[in-house]
């Protein structure tokens, strides 16, 4: 079993220095969200980033082991930066695996460092398997 | 592909068929006289039939609303299995595009249901509103409101005429799913051999056949009635007597048991 589910972040800082989690929306989803819980057995695999808009975004994913706690602890797994204004395209790395060993493990998408103002946008594609 | 089964996983005509009933300890043995639907076994549904402002049950102790027809609600899952209404008109149900009536009985609908996102949680209700996921002898109910006891965005059945199942389905993610429904499926002309020999022999492996357990653990008195009815199977204590397995140095007992039951069957 495999979902390979497209994730779409955008987020207008209006200064810099800003920080905060991307609010979320999919093709596969009604409505938007802000994380990804992971269900019980099953893993999280992030394949592919892509970054665009100012200088300085830098995009983080963070992951969780108990999202249903009152103010969750997240520690970041990962960050990218776009040093210039544009865009930034990673794709067919080694994924950034979380596995569910408890079913309230999740993954949520962060900016951070904004130096300017603008949109920026960032597109995740997370695979939720039980296949190794 | 083999002998049992084509690309879709369907038995080709001439093939056999064996459907294990767990609680009956027991199985039917059909033929495949032919394939109605050969060239067209792919059915895209649509979405799921759950309509916008159904209550569910949550996997968290709570209810909440489907927010859109075909949306399965974040932690909700669907407690009574559901069917599916036909997507044309004129058949036999209108809510439930695989149901047949009890003298249909020379018709099989073999049916993989795959549902979009294939992570949603999957089981199925024999009939429907009867849970059939058991563990130690029924002192736990399992299916997709519990811990374990259901599949992932794919189930396989088995149709037969007069009996309806529910499907079951289950979002234990915290999205809000727009699911899809794809069936492949073969409609199948079939006969029970009347060869007690020819069924000994598919029940002992040795005959080439494409083996389906029906998820059964507990026989209500609609499973009784069905194979009573529609396929004429005796009835021995509440239980239908089907072909059961026995060892090959049974072969003598099993041909004499499996006669008698031939000869009582319609199909």
């Amino acid at each position: 079993m495999k979902w390979l589910i497209t994730v779409y972040g955008t987020a207008s800082p209006t200064g810099s220095g800003q920080s905060g989690d991307l609010t979320l929306t999919s093709p596969d989803v009604y409505g938007n969200f802000t994380l990804i819980r992971v269900p019980k057995g099953l893993k999280a695999k992030v394949w592919a980033k892509r970054l665009a808009g100012t200088a300085g975004f830098t995009l983080q994913i963070q992951v969780s082991d108990d999202v249903t706690a009152s103010a969750p602890t997240w520690y970041v797994v990962d960050s990218e930066h776009l040093s210039g204004a544009g865009s930034l395209e990673l794709e067919k790395r080694r994924p950034i695996v979380v596995q569910a060993r408890t079913g309230k493990e999740g993954i949520k998408l962060s900016y951070a460092n904004t130096t300017g103002v603008g949109t920026i946008y960032a597109v995740v594609e997370v695979e939720l398997t039980d296949e190794d | 592909m083999s002998y049992q089964s084509d690309e879709f996983g369907l038995v080709p005509e001439g093939g056999y068929l064996t459907i294990y009933i767990p609680a009956t300890t027991g199985a039917v043995v059909f033929r495949v006289k032919s394939r109605v639907n050969k060239g067209y076994e792919v059915l895209n549904y649509g979405p799921l039939p759950i309509s916008s402002g159904t209550s569910l049950p949550t996997y968290d102790g709570t209810s909440t609303t489907v927010p859109a027809d075909g949306v399965l609600p974040a932690r909700a899952y669907v407690r009574d299995g559901i069917q599916f209404p036909p997507i044309v008109s004129g058949t036999y149900s209108n809510t439930d595009m695989w149901h047949t009536p009890e003298d249909e009985g020379d018709r099989l609908y073999h049916v993989k249901l795959y549902v979009y996102p294939a992570v949603v949680r999957v089981d199925v209700q024999v009939p429907s509103r009867v849970t059939q996921g058991r563990f130690q002898k029924g002192r736990v109910i399992t299916g997709v409101d519990s811990e374990f006891g259901f599949g992932r965005g794919f189930i396989e059945m088995v149709h037969m005429p007069y009996i309806q199942y529910g499907y079951r389905f289950g979002n234990d993610t915290n999205l809000n799913l727009k699911t899809f429904v794809r069936f492949v499926y073969g409609e199948y002309i079939v006969e029970v051999p009347k060869s007690p020999e020819l069924i000994f022999e598919v029940l002992s492996r040795r005959v080439p056949s494409y083996w389906l357990t029906i998820p059964i653990s507990y026989i209500d008195p609609l499973i009784m009635e069905t194979f009573r009815r529609v396929y004429g199977f005796p009835i021995r204590a509440n239980t239908p007597q089907l072909f059961r397995i026995y060892r090959y140095d049974e072969r003598d007992r099993a041909l004499r048991e499996y006669a008698e039951i031939l000869g009582q069957l319609k199909v």
